[in-house]
């Protein structure tokens, strides 16, 4: 019995250890063109959400002033709570009609998993878009445009 | 008292303000280290107006399979976003040369962060926003009101920069410090009022619209980086930023933004798809955020830095200026027509009202009827026997601000035909119009009604000049009052400790005169011909006594007389005795630093200042001295170190005339017996300096005025004008 054991507890660590060293990642870049609207430069945060819909990882941030992360108020909750460092994955906010690229790290095992990918944008004494640009990561997906509903235009995604 | 539009203005907007202002200039001191402490960051490697964009673009490209931008900052650092052959990003400074990576962009500093954000707002969001810009504007207002309030009081917009005289010291300091940082003050509030504008949206916003046609874009003919025409034109240090193609699709392509254009370009052919010229606005918006901040020049972040300490300067002594004036208000116990003396007057910031408010009170106390007004104010007074005027002058010799209509209103106005006048004139002997407008107004009055006492001048606010007036007019009212000093007397400030060296005896002397030797602190910067102001009761009484500079401590040449206030002082005093007096620059009494020649010339104790600077003349400059004496004994005062002089060549001639000898000459008449020496030293540009007493002044002038007419064909006035003449004498 105790070897039984023993083996079970060793073959569960290593199942583990793969799934967590197993995480291979992609560079992809990611170009965000705003709208043109007048006001503010908008805060953009990129999130992977997990199939259930719940966010499960913050993948990027433009904007980098945090006393203004709590007006971003879904977000928030789910990053606020723990806070974690976004210093590496943080970039300026983006003013109406600019555009930006930045680079984002997604797991392989994301996609084609029932993940989606989430743009949420809140501009100062404006709107706020949960929901301004966000669809399922498919390999297909990542390497397309996508039109935003909010001060997003579109953005549009490649593979590195 | 009435004071002037501008006047008004400037006080009303800088209170309406200063709690913005202030908390805004301080937090603006606070951010002018942040571009500086950015431009010394080391990463400004190469010359970026040698390199052009084809090196940069290439290099970067044969070094990392992914770029994604290239940005050159205000401080000529170059930062870039890429991907390395083992994929990572990397974000931060390159060399621009060699494309290898040199620190990560360095956070912003989280204090920088929060000072600029209370700054801007006052963590108000909008609302403080809104607030920060009006007041900006406000001070720009009140930089403009005080311009035209320096100009007005220079006379005009030529003499902007000419001398300001230093009356006191907040309001000197307003003045010189008011004109040095108008221009970046102006600045400072014209780019945050531009700033401003540009969060509310105001201005038309800055956006470049690209039109390209995408039908004809082709992907030949194919061109190598490094020879695209465009980037090969560019040198580094035009460009803002490289946005490289997002893709490796024709439709997408290098968006290359410089500072005054915008262009696309075919990442293929290299040609150019598009070009749009940056709208004036962003050109305006970066031009004033760079103004504003300091950004990328350590000058201009330290220029703005002073600005805003001046700003809290000019709260300060603002402030303390209105404090001052607000104390010197009129108030009347009766009306005019009951009035039998009526007092008027004149002042532009305020300093003569308590002369006249004393003056006000002690008739009062008198038990007469009193009103006081101001000159502007003029009007019948139905009972009134005595009119009595106290003005000061403004700029050169024009009417204070309350009087300006004092004289056409005399004219106009019917008044009693017995009425007598006396006017007291306040000013500085220092402006060459010397309560110009008091006697103005006299010549006026005395076309209409009758002069009760002479006018009378008083220099420096001084209380004994005042004494002395009162005494006179008060006698001539069958009045018996003193005014009391107390209410005008300004406590000595700026008391310099000294210690007593060394003194001769005045029982020695023939007459009474003794010299005096002073220790003052190593750190008290003087010069001979510079004055000491000593108190010998503590009180507004001051005495002045020129220096002589001898080895480092100060001597004084002191003829005692009975009952003398200032030199029983000085004679009580014990070597080794303290006691404080105050240093008052002359700078206009100093010994030459080039001269082809001096002459000086001295009676008495005149000698005094003349002593230190033959001892200091180490250039050996040719002087010769006249020196008026009584009898050769009084010159065994000053033998000892004259005759050293001449030995070291400090002195080159000493001409010593004696009153009270035998043969009883003067200095004038040495200077007469020396006419054709002196006349031509005036033509080679030598300088004369007179000390001593006015009687002797007097003779002197009139001698020399005889010389230049006689010899050179021209009036003394001619080598005074050209500050050949010094003089010092009471």
């Amino acid at each position: 019995m105790k070897v039984k054991q023993f083996l079970l507890i060793v073959i569960a660590t290593l199942g583990l250890l793969s799934v967590t060293s197993f995480k291979e990642t992609t560079k992809y870049k990611c170009m965000i063109q705003m709208t043109n609207y007048t006001g503010e430069a908008a805060y953009v945060v990129i999130s992977l959400i997990n199939p259930q819909g719940e966010y499960e990882k913050t993948l990027y941030v433009q904007g980098d002033d945090d006393e203004w992360y709590h007006d971003i108020s879904d977000w928030w909750k789910f990053y606020g709570k723990k806070r974690g460092n976004l210093d590496a994955i943080t970039g300026a906010t983006i003013a109406g009609g600019a555009r930006t690229i930045s680079v984002i790290d997604i797991e392989d095992s994301k996609i084609d998993a029932g993940y989606s990918i989430r743009f949420e944008t809140a501009v100062e004494d404006q709107e706020y878009y949960t929901k301004d640009v966000q669809f399922p990561l498919t390999s297909e997906n990542v390497k397309s445009k996508q039109d935003g509903t909010g001060f997003i235009r579109y953005i549009r995604m490649m593979p590195n | 008292m009435t004071i002037s539009i501008w006047r008004y203005s400037h006080l009303a907007l800088a209170v309406s303000s200063f709690v913005f202002i202030l908390l805004a200039s301080i937090t603006g001191i606070i951010l002018a280290f942040e571009p500086i402490s950015d431009k010394l960051q080391p990463y400004q490697v190469a010359d970026l107006n040698t390199l052009s964009l084809s090196e940069t673009v290439s290099i970067f490209k044969d070094n990392y399979p992914e770029v994604i931008e290239i940005q050159i900052d205000a401080n000529h650092f170059v930062f870039a976003s890429v991907i390395t052959e083992d994929g990572k990003s990397l974000n931060g400074y390159f060399n621009p040369k060699t494309a290898q990576f040199l620190a990560n962009r360095k956070e912003p500093s989280k204090f920088f962060q929060w000072v600029t954000n209370f700054h801007r707002s006052l963590f108000l969001k909008g609302i403080g926003r809104f607030f920060v810009g009006l007041c900006s504007f406000i001070l720009f207002l009140i930089a403009i009101s005080g311009l035209i309030l320096v100009i007005k009081r220079q006379g005009s917009l030529k003499k902007m920069f000419s001398k300001v005289i230093n009356e006191n010291f907040n309001q000197y300091w307003h003045v010189v410090l008011g004109r040095l940082s108008l221009i970046p003050i102006i600045i400072i509030t014209i780019t945050g009022v531009y700033l401003s504008f540009e969060k509310f949206n105001i201005l038309p916003k800055a956006t470049t619209s690209h039109i390209v046609n995408f039908d004809v874009i082709s992907e030949t003919p194919k061109l190598d980086l490094l020879q695209f025409p465009i980037f090969k034109n560019t040198k580094l240090s035009q460009v803002k930023s490289v946005e490289f193609p997002f893709s490796q699709d024709v439709e997408d392509y290098f968006i290359l933004e410089l500072k005054d254009r915008e262009i696309l370009v075919n990442q293929f052919t290299g040609t150019v798809l598009s070009e749009e010229k940056q709208p004036l606005v962003g050109f305006f918006s970066n031009l004033s955020l760079n103004l504003h901040t300091g950004k990328g020049s350590i000058i201009w972040s330290i220029i703005l830095a002073i600005a805003s300490i001046n700003i809290l300067f000019f709260i300060y002594s603002g402030f303390a200026m209105t404090l001052k004036r607000s104390k010197a208000k009129l108030k009347n116990k009766f009306k005019k027509d009951q009035a039998k003396y009526v007092i008027l007057v004149g002042s532009e910031n305020g300093s003569t009202l308590p002369f006249a408010n004393v003056l006000y009170k002690q008739l009062l106390q008198a038990g007469e009827k009193v009103f006081i007004s101001e000159l502007n104010k003029y009007s019948s007074y139905k009972r009134a026997k005595q009119l009595i005027v106290l003005t000061a002058t403004y700029g050169q010799g024009e009417a204070p601000t309350n009087a300006n209509k004092f004289l056409k209103l005399v004219e106009s106005t019917k008044q009693n035909k017995d009425l007598k006048f006396s006017v007291v004139g306040f000013g500085s002997l220092s402006y060459p119009d010397f309560c110009k407008f008091a006697f103005d107004i006299n010549i006026k009055l005395n076309d209409y009604f009758k002069e009760g006492t002479a006018p009378f001048t008083i220099h420096d606010k001084s209380v004994e000049a005042f004494e002395q007036w009162t005494q006179v007019w008060s006698k001539s009212q069958g009045l018996q009052f003193k005014i009391s000093e107390k209410e005008l007397v300004i406590k000595p400030k700026l008391l310099k400790k000294l210690k007593v060296l060394e003194k001769t005896q005045v029982s020695k002397n023939p007459d009474q005169t003794f010299l005096i030797t002073l220790k003052p602190k190593k750190s008290l910067r003087f010069k001979s011909g510079d004055l000491l102001a000593i108190y010998p009761n503590h009180d507004y009484r001051e005495r002045l006594y020129s220096i002589g500079k001898i080895n480092g401590n100060m001597q004084l040449s002191v003829k005692y007389l009975e009952g003398g206030l200032g030199s029983n002082y000085l004679n009580k005093l014990e070597l080794q005795n303290k006691f404080k007096a105050k240093l008052v620059k002359n700078s206009s009494f100093y010994f030459p630093k080039q001269a082809s020649r001096v002459i000086l010339i001295a009676n008495g104790t005149g000698i005094g200042p003349f002593l230190g600077m033959l001892h200091d003349n180490k250039k050996k400059i040719k002087t010769h001295l006249y020196l008026g004496l009584r009898t050769q004994a009084s010159f065994d005062l000053y033998k000892q170190q004259l005759t050293n002089f001449i030995s070291d060549k400090k002195l080159r001639k000493l001409e010593l005339s004696l009153s009270q000898e035998a043969n009883k000459t003067y200095v004038q008449d040495a200077l007469f017996n020396d006419a054709k020496f002196i006349a031509a030293m005036l033509e080679k540009k030598g300088i004369i300096m007179i000390c001593g007493s006015l009687v002797m002044q007097k003779g002197v002038l009139g001698v020399l005025e005889k010389i230049c007419a006689t010899y050179n064909n021209k009036p003394l006035v001619y080598y005074q004008n050209r500050q050949q003449l010094k003089m010092d004498c009471y």
